[in-house]
């Protein structure tokens, strides 16, 4: 049963057993307007992810209702702080709140993960800009988001892969050097990434892990210097992973330096500094928005954000094409959950770039994300092409 | 400043048995009704925007007041400065997430279970560090409430940093199912727990570990010289708030069917030392009015979204310099009436007399006698 | 365990840690001067220290207009931007630091509050100060472009030491017995000394009480200031939430010492330092803070006191 009906009946009950009235529902009329949720961290310490990606659904929600449609869409900001005890309860109210008919989040899988039952309940869908833990869409996990969630970013199991590739792309004789962040995400790839290092007949000549946010690398450092490692992959997001090269540099460590999703953000050029920076190997699925969008999306990007430019933020592109998938069935006259869940299982659509996607059963994209390869070159991270 | 727990304490203590109770039931049952007060006019200004309104009365305001009354036994009642009650929190909800997980024991199996482990971890961690004074126990337990953490980041067989998930709900008690459609049975759920907690608070509190803690807060010099066992009734405190904390962890694992280290850090432990501290230390009411206030506001105020922890922090700030003792703050001592005083004067010139007690310790001790000679004119 | 990297590195391990040491040497020192005269646990203090590390990020940005790509200064420029750094660094810490114990604890204080009521306060002014500077930078990290070329100064067998980390030591270590000489040999740290054993007694004496603990927090703001610029010379980068770690870190040190005693924050800082280095290499960098926690609670079983901490005297919660 629907959870707002099943609530507005429990109402009613506990008002006729009070006063011995009645209250009836009044029946909705045909919805000249919909509200599409953003739910991610606006606050915490993921809020600067949260806060990129924003700027990707204003702008997609912008260019909507420029065209004057006869459903008009507004965005509810909904902040979850990327915190699994809080994002539940926020979870659930959208799922409550009758006028939402389709949320854009979360960010990032542990409280995406979290989300799941209040989804399920609602039976509101659910695309992520970029929660890329496997599981979330893994047929065999039980806690997967099936039938609501989908995500438009690549699973890491795509990524990890890629990753090793690429880190170890050239190097003859490899001995790879792997640090993580204990996070959902940089533990996720790690854990990914080993099997394809193994099976490629690379050395894993150590591992680490060191809790994010840290202050001091250095130990961390003496230890791969002393493994006499070639390659080292990081494994988290680029604030850390800048920290981190720093440290190598200092150590006297001259080998290779390779990093996920995390790390491909303007971010990190000023974490590690233009000189130390220089050289570094990236793979992401992001596409930088205004590499992505042509030149009439980026002047909606500026209206619509105030921002000039979408440079340095991460994932805009992500939020732009996980919004559209909704402003998409909106357009072609879906305005319940139902018809939206329906639409987004079985639609195709449009992103950025302008290229074609559909969803798997299981909410991946079913063309398979390409994995781009990015590298850091004169202080600014350049895409050289697929991983 | 006028003392609102004593106004009420007057008001209470006039009235006769009947009206008690029924101002008791009337309390309890306007408790349980709150999870429908957002569909009223009347009452729905309650409903916080965005979050659910239901789903934030069981987290985080019902499990705040469940711990910070937990907290309260061991800060307010004992003196014990706890940084890292979060710990117990998370060990009842990881061992209801493991054992819901693992086995197919349910979630009122597991609540005593978890209660046990929170209790075991209260009296190991006790042992060694409750013999430390007032700030070097704070680091410990601070230290403490991080490495609970740490250790399920580390341990990859509970999950590691991806917490476990799909914790089962409990079963259907009296035709109420728990599940997520239903925050409001959870609610009651809590409300229960959080009456069988005030009623044990008020009992202990009246007999001799009540007493106990009490001499321990005000002066362990003093309660060691008058034969209290100091180590024991700490772990004691220690040990019953612990497991106040692994029932509210064990209801707030299967509730959210997930749990994960990230929901265990350090800000929660501070929150709720914030919540005993804010509302009143050492005073049931204050706590759960503190309790209710700042878990309640962050949520109310999600509007305000960005600038919201600000506001709190602003809202700590101004509230401790207007009220230092708290909303409600504990019954205070120095009220005496004529005969008290008289009293409280007679010990304290046979205490000075003596030669053989410090200075200092006397004057704890005359401020002891003072209050069993309280007790005694108030009889 | 991995005996054989602190075997191959044990040198850059030991010299890496003296620095971290005596950035948390100076923090320590925050702490404790607070608590050797209040009995309070500061805990705006981690707050203070982020505030001194954008100061140092701020004018090393704007002032001096240094850049990502901008090179490394050398001669008479380089010794003006790095004192201008320390200065603003320290002269923002010490106000923030004045003012939190005006808006945080002498209301508090004068009315006779109960402790943990400051603490509160304390924890309320904390999260005020990093929530303001977390929507000012919209919760990105600052990083501070390199003044100071790192170069070594010596370097033997591939040991070295680098300018910054012997910087940091021999600032940490001058600034050190500048703090413990003031409070030791001067009238007002004699004053400081008075009434941390005994405020009535010291009021009595006709020490103006507000002035010396607005000078302590002073002093404490000033050092811990000092540790936000070494901080930012080494690591070269912040956050809203730096304190946290760094604060924490500190305060264990200052316990582990025997908080209240200025040597014993010497010795518990310098102590952190390097296990958290030797730890993290022997066991993996996950395990430092277990580690370093189940030291703290060994020496406190054996010393209740801290290492050098005389007897607390009872403290009222």
């Amino acid at each position: 049963m629907n959870l707002t009906t099943k609530r507005t009946l429990g109402v009613a009950a506990a008002v006729a057993l009070a006063f011995g009235s009645v209250v009836a529902t009044t029946a909705q009329a045909a919805p000249k307007s919909a509200t599409i949720a953003f739910l991610s961290p606006l606050t915490g310490s993921e809020a600067g992810l949260g806060q990129d990606e924003l700027l990707g659904a204003k702008t997609a929600i912008y260019e909507y209702n420029q065209t004057n449609p006869t459903v008009k869409v507004s965005l509810l900001t909904a902040d979850d702080q990327a915190d699994p005890s809080v994002s539940p309860g926020v979870a659930l109210g959208l799922a409550q709140n009758a006028s939402v008919i389709g949320v854009v989040g979360s960010c990032c899988s542990g409280a995406t993960k979290a989300d799941f039952p209040a989804f399920k309940a609602g039976r509101l869908t659910v695309v992520s800009p970029s929660a890329t833990n496997a599981t979330l869409t893994d047929p065999k996990s039980p806690t997967n988001g099936f039938p609501f969630f989908h995500r438009v970013a690549a699973t890491d199991a795509f990524q990890g892969p890629a990753l090793a590739r690429y880190a170890n792309k050239g190097v003859t004789a490899p001995k790879d050097y792997l640090i993580d962040d204990a996070s959902t995400y940089g533990a996720g790839l790690k854990a990914l990434t080993t099997p394809s290092l193994k099976s490629a007949g690379v050395t894993v000549v150590g591992s680490d892990t060191v809790i994010a946010p840290a202050s001091d690398y250095s130990a961390t450092a003496s230890k791969v210097v002393a493994s006499k490692a070639n390659v080292v992959i990081y494994f988290g997001y680029y604030s850390d992973a800048g920290k981190l090269k720093k440290a190598l540099d200092l150590a006297g460590y001259k080998g290779a330096y390779a990093s996920g999703d995390g790390t491909d953000d303007d971010g990190y050029i000023t974490s590690a500094g233009a000189t130390d920076a220089e050289g570094t190997l990236i793979t992401s699925q992001s596409v930088p928005f205004e590499l992505a969008a042509p030149a009439a999306v980026l002047k909606d990007f500026t209206a619509a954000t105030g921002l000039a430019s979408p440079a340095g933020h991460a994932y805009v592109t992500q939020a732009y094409n996980a919004t559209n998938v909704f402003l998409t069935c909106i357009k072609s006259g879906a305005t319940s959950r139902a018809a939206i869940q329906n639409c987004v299982a079985t639609g195709s659509f449009t992103d950025a770039t302008g290229s074609k996607f559909n969803f798997t059963r299981y909410g991946d994209i079913a063309q398979g994300a390409p994995v781009g390869a990015y590298l850091v070159k004169g202080g600014k991270i350049i895409p050289v092409g697929n991983a | 400043m006028i003392n609102l727990r004593d106004k009420g304490a007057e008001l209470w203590e006039g009235a006769n048995r009947l009206q008690r109770t029924a101002f008791a039931l009337v309390a309890i049952f306007a408790a349980l009704c709150l999870p429908y007060a957002g569909n009223f006019s009347l009452t729905n200004f309650l409903n916080t925007p965005i979050s659910s309104y239901e789903a934030v009365l069981v987290y985080p305001v019902g499990m705040y007041i469940l711990m910070a009354l937990g907290l309260n036994i061991v800060v307010g009642k004992s003196g014990l400065l706890d940084l890292g009650y979060v710990a117990f929190f998370a060990i009842g909800a990881y061992t209801a997430a493991i054992l819901g997980t693992h086995t197919h024991l349910n979630t009122w199996e597991i609540l005593p279970m978890g209660m046990g482990f929170a209790m075991l971890a209260g009296v190991l961690l006790g042992l060694p560090t409750l013999r430390l004074r007032g700030d070097y126990l704070a680091i410990v337990t601070l230290g403490f409430g991080e490495i609970v953490r740490i250790l399920a980041i580390n341990t990859p067989s509970i999950g590691g940093p991806n917490g476990i998930a799909g914790v089962p709900q409990p079963p259907t008690v009296l035709g109420q199912a728990f599940d997520i459609t239903h925050p409001d049975h959870f609610f009651w759920l809590v409300v229960i727990m959080i009456l069988a907690v005030i009623w044990m608070v008020r009992r202990l509190s009246i007999r001799r570990p009540g007493r106990a803690w009490e001499a321990i807060r005000q002066d362990e010099d003093v309660a060691l010289l008058m034969g209290v066992p100091i180590l024991r009734y700490k772990i004691w405190s220690f040990s019953i708030g612990a497991a106040v904390g692994g029932a509210a962890g064990v209801i707030f694992a299967s509730e959210q069917m997930f749990v994960a280290p990230q929901s265990f850090n350090y800000n929660v432990s501070v929150l709720i030392l914030s919540c005993v501290v804010f509302g009143g230390m050492g005073n049931i009411w204050g706590v759960v009015l503190g309790a209710s206030i700042l878990s309640y506001l962050p949520e109310r105020i999600r509007f305000i979204s960005n600038a919201r922890e600000f506001v709190f922090g602003l809202a700590l700030v101004v509230m401790m310099n207007i009220r230092p003792e708290g909303l409600l703050p504990r019954k205070k001592r120095e009220h005496l009436s004529d005969e008290e005083r008289a009293a409280l004067k007679a010990t304290r010139a046979a205490l000075t007399a003596s030669k053989k007690a410090s200075k200092k310790a006397s004057e704890k001790a005359s401020e002891k006698a003072s209050e069993k000679a309280e007790k005694e004119a108030s009889k | 365990m991995n005996f054989s990297v602190v075997g191959s590195q044990f040198f850059p391990l030991l010299i890496n840690g003296l620095a971290l040491g005596f950035i948390y040497v100076l923090v320590s020192v925050g702490y404790t001067m607070v608590y050797g005269v209040l009995r309070l646990i500061n805990f705006a203090n981690s707050e203070i220290f982020m505030l001194g590390t954008f100061a140092t990020a701020i004018v090393s940005t704007s002032v001096f207009k240094f850049n990502q790509n901008s090179q490394p200064s050398h001669g008479m420029k380089l010794f003006i931007v790095l004192l201008c750094c320390l200065l603003a660094s320290m002269a923002t810490s010490g106000v923030v630091a004045v003012f939190v114990e005006l808006i945080a604890y002498r209301r508090l204080r004068t009315k006779g509050a109960n402790r943990l009521g400051s603490l509160i306060s304390a924890i309320g002014t904390s999260i005020t100060l990093s929530e303001g500077v977390r929507i000012l930078t919209h919760s990105i990290p600052v990083a501070s472009p390199r003044v100071l070329s790192k170069f070594y100064v010596f370097k033997i067998h591939g040991v070295g030491l680098r300018i910054d980390q012997l910087l940091t030591i021999a600032s940490g270590l001058l600034l050190f017995i500048a703090v413990d000489r003031f409070v030791t040999k001067t009238r007002m740290g004699k004053a400081i000394r008075a009434v941390s054993m005994s405020e009535e007694n010291s009021k009595l004496m006709g020490i103006n009480l507000n002035r010396v603990i607005s000078l302590t927090f002073l002093i404490g703001g000033l050092v811990t200031g000092a540790a936000a610029f070494m901080y930012m010379t080494v690591y070269e980068q912040t956050v809203f939430n730096v304190g946290f770690n760094i604060g924490l870190a500190a305060f264990t040190a200052a316990v582990l010492g025997g908080i209240g005693n200025l040597r014993g924050a010497f010795y518990g800082g310098l102590a952190l330092g390097l296990a958290e280095e030797y730890f993290s290499a022997l066991l993996g960098s996950q395990w430092k803070e277990i580690t370093v926690f189940v030291v703290l609670v060994l020496v406190l079983l054996v010393k209740p006191n801290g290492l050098f901490g005389e007897a607390v005297q009872q403290t009222r919660v």
